[in-house]
């Protein structure tokens, strides 16, 4: 028996079993699609305005990346000229009379900031969770649109404003801000403090407000409509992982962003206005401020009450789209759903009370640590369950290793080798040797960074299909993926090294440090390694634009045989996502290989004599 | 949405107005009597006036969410996804609070002092790091004298000595 | 707007249990939900504010005593503690109330209801906020508080005074600790007191923390920001009321139910606010 429907029996069923909620009858739908520049600038779709994040997305993830590169060879080839770059970084680089061209400092520290800021922010926040959450949760939720396409629409555009803030802020005279991209005070709170801390500081801030409006957006929006809008018979737990995971994403984000926008104005009046919320104590070339009172630990505290949450803000959506690509291409149910909805509630709770383990030598109470201990240790018991059910969704699948496929399985890879270093990492005693070294850079940029890119990777190769009507080509995805794989640990591999000898993160340059110096060899390779891994996404960014025009069509409406309702939708869905009725839900979404059938997608009714899986 | 009829509604309002109203009154009340306003040299033990009043205003607060703002008339799914979160707060500030005690605490003995509001550092206390140089713990010692030029005399700030 | 339509019309659809889609599991329209949403989420940045508050006043060795700060009431009157921000209190009450009847008239419909009142809350809120400008203005202009100036402090000892302020203080005046306003401003400067430990020692005043000044400042005046943006919106949705926009909808005035909620919020804040800068 095949389970292939074309696309006449697809319309029947939904035509047969949907429901009609007169869509289509009000006029209004299309009414957003009257010219051009409602359909794709002002556009209140959720469609289009996943593209829009996606697309600056990939704008920021290539400019944070291309910075990487360029305080990459300063590290790793500290007495290489990079004149060369002089007429892209004007005088950013100084030449001197042997016509060697170095890094200004300055412009190395704003480099490191603006790299943080931009990837994590613009492009793991907005670009993957912005990207994502819209054009799936409507979709696969069987709605028209989100609750309030007019608040969406401005949850994008408060993004682009606050991109343009952020993208000016790099063409300053005085640079872009410089003091990391946590942003502590005093460097953040004192205009004369550094160079980057006046003009460039500001506009960071500015950026920043202007991203939290957009998470709030964007966030009551997810909330309201995966409450709200689900078609009939979606009940939360027939619900995809994917939208399980954005809907605690967007909780998350709701809840911790405001708090970072409380931070941020206390920041902004310290700067201002003169008071001392986050400043003591403090003398700046010798002379005492007269700003007394207040604690830059009050600042890294409230940044991190945001801070850690946003950690799972980047990896959730990247979990959801995994444990949905994964059990798509493995042909097989995800394993232990349940436990996968649970272990993602009690990661996002665990999330808030962990804060301060980013801050054991920050000067923290070691009494009070010793919770944050705790309660940072108990994280793994979750994650492990997820990693678990991955592997077992794996074991004795029909696996399809496609490009989508290997990044999902890249994707559980690293986030297995980067979850074990937050162990180490976790504990305080540890941590006193670890601290703001390379063993955290690695750490982090493992798990949350390339382990997210991944799992946005997946997402990108599995749903272009969706959202272009063409495939991403298959062999340059292959190509994509292995080098970024192999260059991922190749660059933070040898970084944990770094960090058990105790380098330190920040630095300039180590040649000076007698105990450092050994290491050039090791910073050379990292930085070709990271070359290398660069030059990759390259190719992933050419066949993502070469695809969209060239690549090859779509011919069925469900080209993967996946069980979501969002390939029920034509393959080039206009406004209100289905024509005719919406489909109603019969089934739970991961009936993969049930009764020897290779998929049925979850508006089909159930057969004779079958009963529902239980989950 | 409201299960009560208009009539009954519109009690529930006059009692809202009642209740809060002597409430406020109440805590007005204890924060004056527990200072010794009310009766001359009464006062209240301080856990106790600040159990009350932290007691009385989470009542208030809860009058005003479950009453004025309907929560009592909605769905319990509604109800927990609004006020569950809020108890991610009940850590936060028991961990924030005792930062600030800690910050306190140390910041007093590093001082090595009784803490409070103190006199301006002894003469002898700054002549005496006068000659040593620049180093960071040296600071809260040494630079006051530079402080002081800074700031107008009333403005100094009580922490440093 | 479209959603609004498939949410209405999916109502109808209901079958089973409410989260089986289809339906709003909570009863509520998207528009309520987002709102309560917003307030959660802003309930957050609140808070956050507060926690900051207690963090730096836990950190302090010292803390102004509220009742001596605020005792002035208009018209020259001084020690009258806390008079005045109850007066405030109730006025902001007072406007809620207001606020639950027109909510309760748009249930029923009744436009005129709900137009009088609204304009009875808009006139609370308007109020409560000149009685804030009040305050400010004698904090500012009277006491010469400011967000990087206290002139309030406590004493963390017993002792008595040594001279007095010509005022209310007489040399001799015995004082207790963590009790007094300690640096007394008139003649247009300030008059920092002597006075004497009761161990012996012979001390004179100091200004308070600063950031009583800067957090007081700041919390209240975004609380007042609030409020203005409330009463703002109240205005607009006063007149949406008034033309007959919202009785087209056909909703029961459900927008007048959402800035109620929002309005309600507002005075859950004062609350906490109330209680943190003048109670405790």
């Amino acid at each position: 028996m095949s389970a292939h429907h074309n696309h006449q029996d697809q319309d029947v069923l939904i035509e047969k079993l949907g429901y009609d909620d007169h869509f289509h009858e009000h006029h209004e739908g299309d009414k957003y699609q009257m010219n051009f520049l409602t359909k794709y600038i002002f556009s209140m779709d959720h469609k289009i305005i996943a593209r829009q994040f996606l697309f600056t997305g990939i704008f920021w993830a290539i400019i944070g990346s291309a910075m990487s590169i360029i305080f990459r060879l300063q590290l790793g080839f500290p007495d290489a000229s990079i004149a060369w770059l002089k007429p892209l970084l004007g005088k950013w680089i100084t030449i001197n009379d042997a016509g060697m061209g170095s890094l200004e400092p300055e412009f190395y520290y704003a480099l490191v900031t603006m790299h943080g800021t931009i990837i994590v922010f613009f492009v793991l926040t907005a670009g993957l969770s912005g990207t994502f959450s819209n054009l799936l949760i409507p979709l696969q939720l069987g709605a028209r649109d989100m609750a309030s396409p007019f608040l969406n629409m401005l949850s994008y555009w408060f993004f682009f404003l606050s991109s343009v803030v952020m993208f000016y802020s790099l063409f300053l005279s005085t640079g872009p801000f410089s003091g990391g991209w946590t942003g502590y005070p005093p460097l953040s709170a004192l205009p004369q403090a550094s160079i980057g801390s006046g003009a460039g500081m500001t506009l960071w801030l500015v950026s920043l407000a202007l991203f939290v409006v957009s998470v709030l957006l964007g966030g009551m929006n997810y909330i309201t409509t995966v409450l709200n809008l689900r078609t009939k018979g979606m009940s939360l737990w027939r619900m995809p992982l994917t939208i399980w995971a954005f809907l605690v994403t967007a909780i998350l984000g709701l809840l911790s962003f405001p708090v970072l926008f409380s931070g941020f104005l206390l920041l902004i009046f310290d700067r201002s206005m003169g008071t001392s919320f986050y400043l003591s104590d403090i003398f700046v070339n010798g002379m005492a401020l007269d700003r007394i009172g207040g604690s830059p630990i009050l600042y890294q505290h409230i940044f991190w009450f945001l801070g850690h949450p946003e950690v799972y803000i980047i990896i959730l959506p990247a979990m959801g789209i995994v444990s949905e690509v994964l059990s798509v291409h493995a042909r097989k149910p995800i394993f232990g759903y349940r436990a996968m909805v649970y272990s993602i509630l009690a990661i996002a709770f665990l999330s808030f009370i962990v804060w301060a383990h980013h801050m054991f030598m920050a000067g923290v109470n070691p009494f009070i640590s010793n919770f944050f201990v705790i309660f940072t240790l108990i994280i793994a018991v979750p994650s492990a369950v997820k990693v678990f059910n991955w592997i077992s969704t794996l074991y004795g699948g029909n696996l399809r290793m496609n490009t989508p496929m290997l990044f999902c399985i890249g994707f559980v890879s690293m986030f297995i080798s980067g979850g074990l270093t937050g162990i180490f990492l976790g504990n305080s005693a540890i941590d006193i040797q670890q601290h703001d070294t390379y063993f955290v850079v690695a750490h982090f940029h493992i798990v949350m960074g390339v382990a997210a890119f991944f799992g946005m990777f997946a997402g990108v190769y599995n749903w272009f299909p969706k959202m272009f009507g063409r495939f991403m080509n298959d062999t340059l995805g292959k190509i994509h993926f292995w080098c970024t794989m192999i260059s991922a640990y190749a660059v933070f591999g040898p970084m944990h090294f770094l960090g058990m000898a105790g380098v330190p993160r920040r630095y300039y340059r180590f040649d000076n440090f007698e105990a450092f110096s050994g290491f050039d060899v090791m910073n050379q390779f990292i930085t070709i390694a990271a070359i290398f891994g660069f030059m990759a996404q390259l190719v992933f960014v050419v066949n993502f634009f070469w695809s969209m025009y060239k690549g090859r069509k779509v011919t069925e409406q469900n080209p993967w045989g996946s069980n979501s309702l969002e390939w029920t939708t034509p393959i080039d869905a206009g406004h209100g996502n289905w024509p005719g009725k919406i489909p109603t839900v019969q089934r739970w979404a991961y009936d993969y290989g049930k009764d020897g059938i290779e998929y049925t997608q979850q508006h089909v009714p159930l057969r004779e004599g079958e009963e529902h899986s239980s989950h | 949405m409201s299960h009560l009829s208009y009539e009954e509604s519109k009690k529930v309002v006059l009692r809202g107005l009642i209740i809060l109203g002597i409430i406020t009154l109440i805590e007005v009340f204890v924060a004056l009597l527990g200072k010794g306003y009310i009766i001359h040299d009464f006062h209240l033990q301080k856990w106790l006036m600040y159990l009350l009043m932290i007691s009385m205003s989470l009542y208030k607060a809860y009058f005003i969410v479950y009453y004025f703002m309907h929560m009592k008339y909605e769905v319990p799914g509604l109800v927990k996804s609004v006020l569950l979160p809020t108890l991610l707060l009940v850590w936060a500030v028991i961990a924030f609070f005792s930062e600030g005690k800690t910050w306190h605490d140390w910041r007093a003995k590093k001082n090595d002092r009784p803490i409070g509001i103190f006199e301006n550092p002894p003469a002898s206390h700054s002549e005496s790091a006068g000659n040593t140089p620049h180093h960071s713990q040296e600071h809260n010692t040494q630079q006051p004298e530079d402080a002081k030029k800074e700031l107008s005399p009333e403005e100094h700030p009580a922490e440093k000595h | 707007m479209s959603a609004e339509h498939t949410a209405q019309i999916s109502h109808q659809h209901n079958e089973g249990g409410s989260w089986n889609g289809a339906s709003e599991p909570f009863k509520a329209s998207y528009g309520k939900l987002m709102m309560w949403y917003f307030l959660l989420s802003d309930a957050f940045t609140f808070s956050a504010f507060l926690i900051a508050y207690g963090t730096l006043r836990f950190a302090m060795p010292t803390w102004p005593v509220p009742d001596f700060v605020f005792s002035a009431l208009p018209g020259g009157i001084h020690h009258m503690p806390l008079i005045f921000v109850t007066i405030m209190t109730f006025v902001l009450i007072a406007s809620s109330v207001t606020m639950v009847r027109a909510v309760q008239e748009g249930h029923r419909d009744n436009k005129k209801g709900v137009v009088f009142w609204m304009v009875l809350t808009i006139v609370g809120g308007l109020g409560f906020l000149s009685c804030q400008a009040w305050e400010w203005t004698t904090l500012i202009g009277e006491e010469k508080m400011s967000i990087v100036r206290n002139p309030f402090g406590t004493h963390t000892e017993n002792g008595t005074y040594l001279e007095g302020d010509g005022h209310d203080i007489k040399a001799g005046d015995s004082f207790k600790a963590h009790s007094s306003y300690l640096i007394h401003f008139h003649d247009g400067q300030f008059h920092p007191l002597k006075y004497k430990t009761e161990a012996g020692e012979e001390k004179t005043q100091k200004m308070g923390p600063k950031a009583f000044g800067a957090l007081f400042f700041f919390i209240t005046g975004f609380h007042g920001f609030h409020v203005f943006s409330g009463v703002v919106f109240l205005i607009i949705i006063a007149l949406n009321v008034a033309s007959g926009l919202y009785a087209k909808r056909n909703n029961h005035y459900e927008m007048v139910e959402k800035i109620g909620l929002y309005w309600h919020f507002v005075d859950l804040v004062w609350v906490f606010v109330f209680l943190v800068f003048y109670l405790l």
